[in-house]
Parts: structure tokens; sequence; C-alpha cells
């Protein structure tokens, strides 16, 4: 018997959990993640310090719904990618951009991103890549943009945390996303600008750093420990595959840039279920739903999470169905 | 009492900063980066360590003490609390991470290598890159990965000119109830989180009695059989070694 030695499990299906293999996971994504967290933070720094309200009022349109092309226009040409984004959306939340408008970038800036469009084509390169690309781009912004209008209805005070809620006026400690943190400067400093930016990023970084370590945990539990082959034998049905993908995606939590690339290998699925995990995961999973609580109220990521969710299943549910 | 809280709620901020800086640093100088990030990660992690050092320092610099004239904040324990979930996690994560995902995670994951998009270590995958590899040293094995005999196999040409060659990869062994023994990479695209495996067919003189996570270098010949249509690359081995972890534990795009 060769390698008789070997301690491996008798089922794939069954292959349960390696805490080890968690940590490892876990120390990766918060690795990953902390850089971009901290580049977000900065940005958000130099904006509190040289972008005056003011300015980024008279650069906004007028309309709620020109705001709401605008961001996703803005999302199609910056990449930024999720993690990068959470204290940038705060702090233009605090300068006075409106809640809707920031928030459906942040949603439009991962999924449509061209870095994002990319990889996709390059990992389905012998899969049809146009197609999947298409597939992809279509839906995405087709989500986006029926959030996008729905969030313009919405009162500010319904989706933001109170820290978060406060528009253009002076920024108090309380009012940031690490509100217990005090910060006094020291008497006599002619640093005004340095020390307000230093505040700034410090309390951006270590305030939404707090949910990327929780984020990054659940994440790292459920990418390491699902057995991704339980969903191989839905992956085809024209119901349950879309549903499978969305799945997938929540549990993996993976960058809107690197995806494609994992569910471009993943044979049991169908176009539907792939497109499904495209769409979904960029908008919302399970790292991103404590990122979110960084800045919104739990009910409205939780309404927020269902309509993504739902909006997605629907459309590849209907591309499943014109091609059953 | 109050005099230290005031002093631990002053200097939490920078050392939690620092800490973290500190784990960062360490994991890039020890190595143990390359277990956990791509290629292209790795110098974000240094910028973003170097930067924390820098903020911790400022930190200290621009701001004081809350004074005792003002009364005590409200939450501080709440707060203390934060920066304990803040820091303990990625401590306890870098002292307890293996250096290499177990046989349970790639159980979880095994299934989906049949599509793994392979990333050739020779280049832009052209038939005269491969003839050149070839032609390069005749007489010794071909240094190739996992990924490229896979990627070979979806070449008819390709796959011809390197049928029955000698060749010389590594990686580790992993054997299956009722399946071959396999020869496994794990690809990483940005992080360990998102790593797959991939994996050749092993035959021929595969005894040995090799720990899970054992580093091992395999010569043997190349081969491409065909089951219905699909190519199943598999090394004919001669010989199976121990070897040193490569540079680069993980294969990145």
């Amino acid at each position: 018997m060769f390698f008789a030695a070997f301690d491996l499990p008798s089922s794939p299906v069954g292959a349960g959990i390696s805490w080890p293999d968690v940590a490892l996971s876990f120390f990766a994504i918060v690795m990953e993640g902390a850089p971009f967290l901290l580049l977000g933070a900065i940005i958000s720094g130099l904006v509190d310090v040289f972008l005056p309200a003011g300015v980024i009022k008279d650069w906004l349109p007028r309309s709620k719904a020109q705001g709401i092309f605008a961001a996703i226009g803005t999302g199609l040409i910056f990449p930024l990618c999720e993690c990068g984004a959470m204290p940038i959306v705060q702090r233009l939340i605090r300068k006075g951009v409106p809640p809707a408008v920031a928030t459906t970038y942040m949603l439009a800036a991962p999924g449509l991103n061209p870095l994002a469009m990319f990889s996709t084509f390059l990992a389905f390169r012998n899969q049809d890549p146009w197609l999947m690309l298409g597939l992809r781009f279509g839906f995405s912004f087709l989500v986006i943009l029926s959030l996008g209008f729905w969030l313009v209805r919405l009162r500010p005070d319904w989706m933001l945390r109170a820290e978060t809620l406060i528009g253009p006026a002076r920024i108090k400690p309380e009012m940031t996303p690490n509100p217990g943190l005090v910060l006094t400067p020291r008497p006599g400093q002619s640093l005004g600008g340095l020390q307000q930016f230093t505040g700034a990023v410090i309390r951006d970084f270590t305030g939404v750093l707090l949910f990327l370590v929780i984020g990054a945990a659940v994440a790292a539990l459920f990418s390491t420990g699902f057995n991704r082959n339980l969903l191989a034998p839905v992956g085809q049905n024209f119901f349950l595959g879309p549903l499978a993908g969305i799945f997938l995606a929540q549990l993996l939590c993976l960058c809107s840039t690197t995806d494609a690339f994992i569910i471009a290998a993943f044979a049991p699925f169908s176009i539907p279920a792939k497109i499904a995990f495209l769409v979904a995961g960029p908008l919302i999973h399970l790292k991103l739903y404590w990122l979110y609580r960084s800045a919104f109220q739990a009910r409205f990521v939780h309404a927020l999470w269902l309509r993504a969710l739902a909006a997605t299943f629907l459309l590849t549910l209907l591309y499943s169905l014109m091609h059953k | 009492m109050n005099l230290i809280a005031r002093q631990i709620s002053f200097l939490a901020p920078a050392a939690v900063m620092s800490a973290w800086a500190t784990v960062m640093l360490h994991t890039i100088a020890g190595g143990h980066i390359n277990r956990l990030l791509s290629p292209m990660f790795r110098n974000y992690v240094f910028a973003a360590a170097i930067l924390l050092l820098v903020l911790s320092a400022l930190h200290v610099l621009l701001y004081q003490p809350n004074p005792e004239t003002d009364p005590a904040p409200t939450g501080r324990l709440r707060q203390f609390g934060r920066w304990l979930v803040i820091l303990v996690p990625l401590v306890a994560a870098s002292i307890l991470s293996p250096s290499a995902l177990s046989s349970t995670t790639l159980n979880n994951r095994l299934n989906s290598t049949n599509g793994v998009p392979a990333m050739p270590s020779m280049g832009p995958a052209t038939d005269a890159n491969v003839q050149a590899e070839l032609s390069a040293n005749p007489n010794q094995p071909v240094p190739v990965e996992v990924t490229d005999l896979i990627r070979l196999g979806k070449s008819s040409s390709q796959m011809t000119a390197f049928d029955g060659r000698k060749v010389q990869t590594v990686g580790f062994v992993i054997q299956q109830p009722g399946q071959p023994p396999k020869l496994l990479r794990w690809i990483m695209w940005c992080c360990a989180a998102d790593a797959v495996p991939a994996t050749v067919e092993l035959s021929g003189n595969t005894s040995g009695n090799w720990k899970d996570d054992q580093w091992l270098e395999v010569t043997g010949t190349a081969q491409f059989p065909s089951t219905a249509g699909h190519v199943a690359p598999r090394i004919n081995v001669d010989t199976i070694k121990p070897t040193s972890e490569p540079d680069e534990p993980y294969l990145s795009p």
C-alpha cells in the first residue's frame, strides 16, 4: 500500500475543518486587506484636510438620478477595492455627498471597475470570455442601478450609523468610525493640518480595521471549512444553480479581481451559476457585511443584502430560463 | 489609577499600530509572507508597516493624554476591548499559522482542479517556447511546474512535443482512496485564502512513506493519456525524494 502513513479523509464531502488553516487564511486576508484599508484612510485624511465640502457639493449633479449614474460612472473609471472604499465613502458622506450617491459608488467600484472586467476576460479566456464579460458587466450594472434608485428613496438616518450621519458639520470624536478614541492635540502646535490629517487617518484606519478583523475571521472560517463539492450536484440546475453561485460567493468572500479565476475553474457550475457568483460577490458577502457595518445601520445592511442577492438571482434565473 | 488609565488610553492607538507594523515586518523578514500573499501584494505590506510606524510616532508627537481636568471619557473599557479585538487575533494567527494548507482544506477544494487554468512558468504558451525548453538541455530532465503539465495537456502540438520527455518538478504527494497518487501544488491568486490545488497523476515508482506536508522532488516521464476526450497529464515516476520548500511555496500568476 502506497502512502499508508497519510491520514487523509475518506470522503471529500466530509473533509471537515482545519483550525490552523483557518488561522492561516485569516492572517492572509488581513495582511492583504490592511494595506488597502490604510490607503483608503490616507485618501480619506487628504479629503478631510484639502477638499472643502463646498467644492464636492459643486461637483455633484443636482438631480438624484444623475447622481446615481455619476456614481456608477465613477465606479467604472476609478478602481477601488472593497476594503479601501469604506473609509473614503464614510468621509465623502461626512463632507456632504448624499449617502445614496456615495453608497452607489461603494457598490459599483469593486464590481464594475476595469481590473475586475479584465480579470474576468482572462479567467474565462477558454470559456467564451466575451459572453462572460458581457453578462457580468450587464447584470452588475442593472443590479447596482436598481439598488441606486432604491437608495435615493431612503432616509439617511435609516441607512447610516449615528456617528457617520453628520454631513458637512464639524467632526467630533464621537462622530467617527472609532467613537471611543480620544485624541487630545498637544497645545502650541503649529502643525494644524498635519494634526488633522494624522487624527483622521488614525480614526478611520483603526475604526474600520476592527470590522475588517471580524469580517476576515468569518471569511476565513467559511472559505476554509466549507466543502465546495457540496454545491456541485446543484450547480447545473437552472433554478438552484444561480442560488448555489450566490451562496458560494457569500462564503468565499473573494476580491472582485480574483473571483473570476476561482469560479472559472469550478467545472460543476453552469454559466448562470458562475455569473450569479460574479455579480453577487462584489456587492456583498460575509466579510463585506462587517465592513459595511462600520458605516451603516444593521437594518440597512440586511435590507441591502436581501435586495442585492434577490436582484442577482432574478436576473440569472431569467438568463437560465432563456437558455434552458 | 486614573492617571494610568489615561496613559493607556493615550498610548493604545500607537501601541496597536506599532504591533501591527511589527507583525507585518516580522512576517516579511521571516519569509512567512511568501506563504500568505502573492508577490504583487508583498511590497504593499512592507509599505503599510512603515506607514503605521510613522503614524504611531506622529500620534505620540502630536497628541497627548487627556488632561486630568477633563472628565474621564465614557466607554473606556469598551474602547479597550476594541483594541484587543484588533490586536489579539492578529498576533494569535501569526503564531498559529502553519507553513502550508493541510489535506483537510485540500479536500474541501480538490474537485475544482480539473478546470484550473494553468499558469506557465515558461513564458507565453507558444510552440516556440515549448521547443526552446525541450532543446535547452536534452540530456537533463526539463524543470516544470505542475501547472505547466496541465497547460501542455490543452495543446495537441505542445503535448506531442513533450510526451515521453523526462521532467522534474516539486510539490506534495497526495493519496486518496480508490485513486492514483497525485502531485499537488497550490495556486494562489491573491492570498492563501483563495488558494486552489492543481494536481497531476503519478504512476510507476511512487512508493515512499512521505508526510502529508512534505516537499518532494519528482523526476519521471511526462505522459498525456486521454480518457473520453479529456487529457489528464501524468508523470511516470523514476524517483521521488525529499527536498526543501521552494522560495515560492505557491504558484502565482
